[in-house]
């Protein structure tokens, strides 16, 4: 058996899905918002939380991949609550992006607060310069491979890139996100592909549209909650994947061989 | 020669120019050049255009539809757009083109930043050669922390930005020319909103082929620290390691700081209510300051209905440049024209700009002007420079009394 092991969670095993709509949930989600407005950490604050309410942090870093744009700056900006720039613009360098997500868990009935640290690179950057992929890479918890599917180009690199990123010998958990799926007109990626891909390699297949939700009503940001409730499911599924990772790692759980039917998770 | 275009224009009433114009604009550059002579600027019915050509490589055009622009402003703004594709690219890139379709690729990346050169915003280090600053009164503290933290980075060169304008500076990084100091904050500003950053950069002055790291650290939202590092530290290092610890206690001066904000000075330095807006220099220190905030918000409602703030900044920068090279100096840091070689390889040299504020008998130290709806005075005095602009209703007599008052409040106690 490989060392990478796929830890294919169906989504809600681990954590509720349905908590951020709960009060519970949306007293914790006040935490990441300032008057309705997705709150932006600087990198010595944390979200405001009651004395009892403060949960357990766990922190994991994540390294985005993908060649020049797939979307990984527009995946960030979605996920952080961020307006989705419009245009494609090369990062010059590397670009980190923390987030704050809370979220429970189903068989303790706990609260974990989760710190997500987004690493992004351009492409550009990446190939001239020898520190930036190394930077990345050290002591990451996840990678993030990203295709689009409007570019069947780059959907068959992904073996490739994921090579080219990740030694099989290294135990950081892969998985692949799709973006730009909404586009149905010029979607290049029937959903069988999807399916004989994750079955192949073992990595699970997440699926993100990067388009801006609504504004508030003065129409000068987004609205911080329809935000949130955009990608929920995303970042419990991606959560969901990283604690079963650890789990692993940790002995606690022993995933079975793989049979039966895939689960894509989208939004 | 080669000539690269950027429709990186956001003006939505702007349509990209069509490919043939384009070439023709190049083509009459190339025929003057062949000729043994430099184009460098010309004015259509609705249109300023300005041509410049960098080491020989590479040709800017800029084309203005506003026709007050001067030849010198569009010069500084070909400068600064030259600059930024040397600050992301670096000078060997852009003088030997092996690849003329990678270097179109690699020029993406500049592209947020010559944008934001187009706007008009609450920087004004593009027509004043000089870093946009704050002053504040935690200046002295948070300068401790910040060379602190900057050496335990093996760096000289940081400064600490607060809402996109330096509060406080290393020694070293204030020894960086006025563009440079400009060009590293506006890439701050242009950059999305995250948590920290490791970009490469090649000073354009002061080391054009030699990247730097420019490492970029969100302590609190609104306030940065830069720091320009070699190979070492890596990000995580310093993030990990020195952050915390040299910044966690510094919190509440940071907090005060960020109260400044758009006004740009403390709330203890008082301005008459007369004024609407301000620029103040300090050419020696290539440092400026501008405002178009200028009174506390309840002074600014008794101040009552007058510019739209907008306008304010218009008229403070249309006032500016039309003083500079003018009546007062030309702005620090002018580079002349590039000289254009012909094709017998001999240099033609380019006639020295006459400089018109030379042409006086006496060296002026005011200059003001009065306008329908405003009026603005400017003075100086050693290194610094003032410009400020007032409502309609304060009398004429009264312009240089204020003004004076203002430069000496701004630059008492050494804070600016």
């Amino acid at each position: 058996m490989s060392a990478t092991v796929t830890s294919l969670v169906s989504p809600g095993a681990l954590i509720s899905p349905e908590w951020h709509k709960t009060p519970e949930g949306r007293e914790y989600l006040a935490g990441i918002l300032r008057r309705n407005r997705r709150r932006i950490f600087g990198l010595l604050e944390r979200p405001s939380l009651s004395p009892q309410q403060e949960p357990e942090m766990v922190s994991y870093k994540i390294y985005l991949a993908g060649k020049s744009g797939v979307g990984k700056t527009a995946t960030v900006a979605k996920l952080a609550g961020i307006e989705v720039p419009p245009t494609h613009q090369e990062t010059p360098g590397i670009q980190t992006t923390v987030l704050y997500w809370p979220a429970k868990l189903v068989q303790r009935e706990k609260v974990i607060m989760f710190k997500l640290h987004f690493w992004d690179a351009g492409e550009q950057a990446l190939k001239k310069f020898d520190h930036i992929l190394p930077a990345c890479k050290d002591k990451v918890d996840a990678v993030l491979f990203l295709f689009s599917f409007t570019d069947r180009s780059s959907f068959d690199d992904l073996p490739h890139l994921m090579s080219r990123v990740v030694e099989s010998s290294e135990s950081i958990l892969r998985l692949v996100v799709g973006t730009k799926y909404d586009q149905t007109l010029h979607n290049e990626v029937p959903t069988r592909d999807i399916r004989e891909f994750e079955h192949r390699w073992k990595v699970p297949v997440l699926m993100i549209r990067n388009v801006d939700g609504p504004r508030t009503p003065d129409g000068k940001a987004l609205d911080g909650r329809a935000g949130i409730m955009e990608v929920a499911q995303f970042l419990n599924s991606i959560c969901e994947h990283l604690w079963r990772h650890d789990q692993i790692a940790a002995g606690i759980y022993r995933p079975p061989d793989y049979t039966g039917e895939p689960k894509i998770s989208f939004i | 020669m080669m000539l690269s275009w950027v429709t990186a224009g956001s003006k939505p009433d702007l349509k990209p120019l069509p490919y043939p114009v384009i070439g023709s604009l190049n083509g009459v550059h190339m025929f003057g050049a062949n000729h043994d002579a430099n184009l460098v600027s010309t004015t259509t019915e609705h249109t300023k255009l300005v041509w410049r050509v960098y080491h020989d490589s590479i040709t800017l055009i800029v084309i203005s539809v506003d026709q007050r622009a001067s030849d010198s402003q569009l010069q500084r703004f070909l400068d600064n757009v030259f600059n930024s594709m040397v600050l992301l690219l670096g000078l060997d890139e852009l003088i030997t083109i092996k690849n003329v379709e990678r270097l179109k690729r690699d020029l993406r990346s500049c592209y947020r930043l010559i944008d934001c050169l187009m706007e008009s915003s609450e920087m004004y280090g593009d027509v004043t050669g000089c870093v946009d600053v704050i002053v504040c009164q935690e200046q002295l503290i948070l300068q401790d922390y910040l060379d602190s933290f900057v050496n335990s980075a093996d760096s000289t060169f940081g400064c600490l930005l607060v809402s996109g304008k330096v509060a406080v500076a290393t020694t070293k990084w204030w020894d960086l020319t006025g563009q440079e100091m400009y060009l590293l904050s506006l890439l701050a500003r242009v950059l999305p909103p995250g948590s920290s950053k490791d970009i490469p950069v090649y000073l354009p002055h002061g080391s054009p082929n030699v990247p730097h790291r420019l490492l970029n650290f969100q302590i609190l939202q609104g306030v940065e620290v830069c720091v320009l590092c070699g190979p070492t530290p890596s990000l995580t290092e310093v993030e990990t390691e020195l952050l915390d610890r040299y910044w966690r206690p510094s919190m509440e001066s940071l907090r005060s700081c960020l109260r400044i904000n758009l006004r740009g000075f403390p709330s203890n330095i008082t301005v008459h209510i007369g004024v609407l807006g301000l620029i103040i220099m300090n050419v020696d220190l290539h440092k400026c300051l501008g405002t178009v905030h200028p009174l506390s918000s309840e002074e600014s409602q008794k101040q009552g209905k007058s510019l739209s703030i907008a306008r304010r900044r218009d008229i403070l920068r249309s006032f500016y440049q039309s003083v500079t090279g003018t009546v007062f100096p030309p702005t620090p840091g002018t580079t002349p024209p590039e000289v254009v070689e012909n094709g017998h390889g001999d240099g033609l040299a380019s006639e020295s700009p006459v400089e018109p504020h030379t042409e006086f008998v006496h060296s002026a130290l005011d200059t003001y002007v009065i306008g329908e709806d405003h009026k603005c005075y400017a003075t100086r005095e050693g290194p610094y420079q003032i410009y400020v602009l007032f409502s309609k209703d304060v009398p004429k007599y009264a312009l240089r009394s204020i003004s004076m008052t203002t430069l000496s409040s701004l630059t008492k106690d050494k804070l600016f």
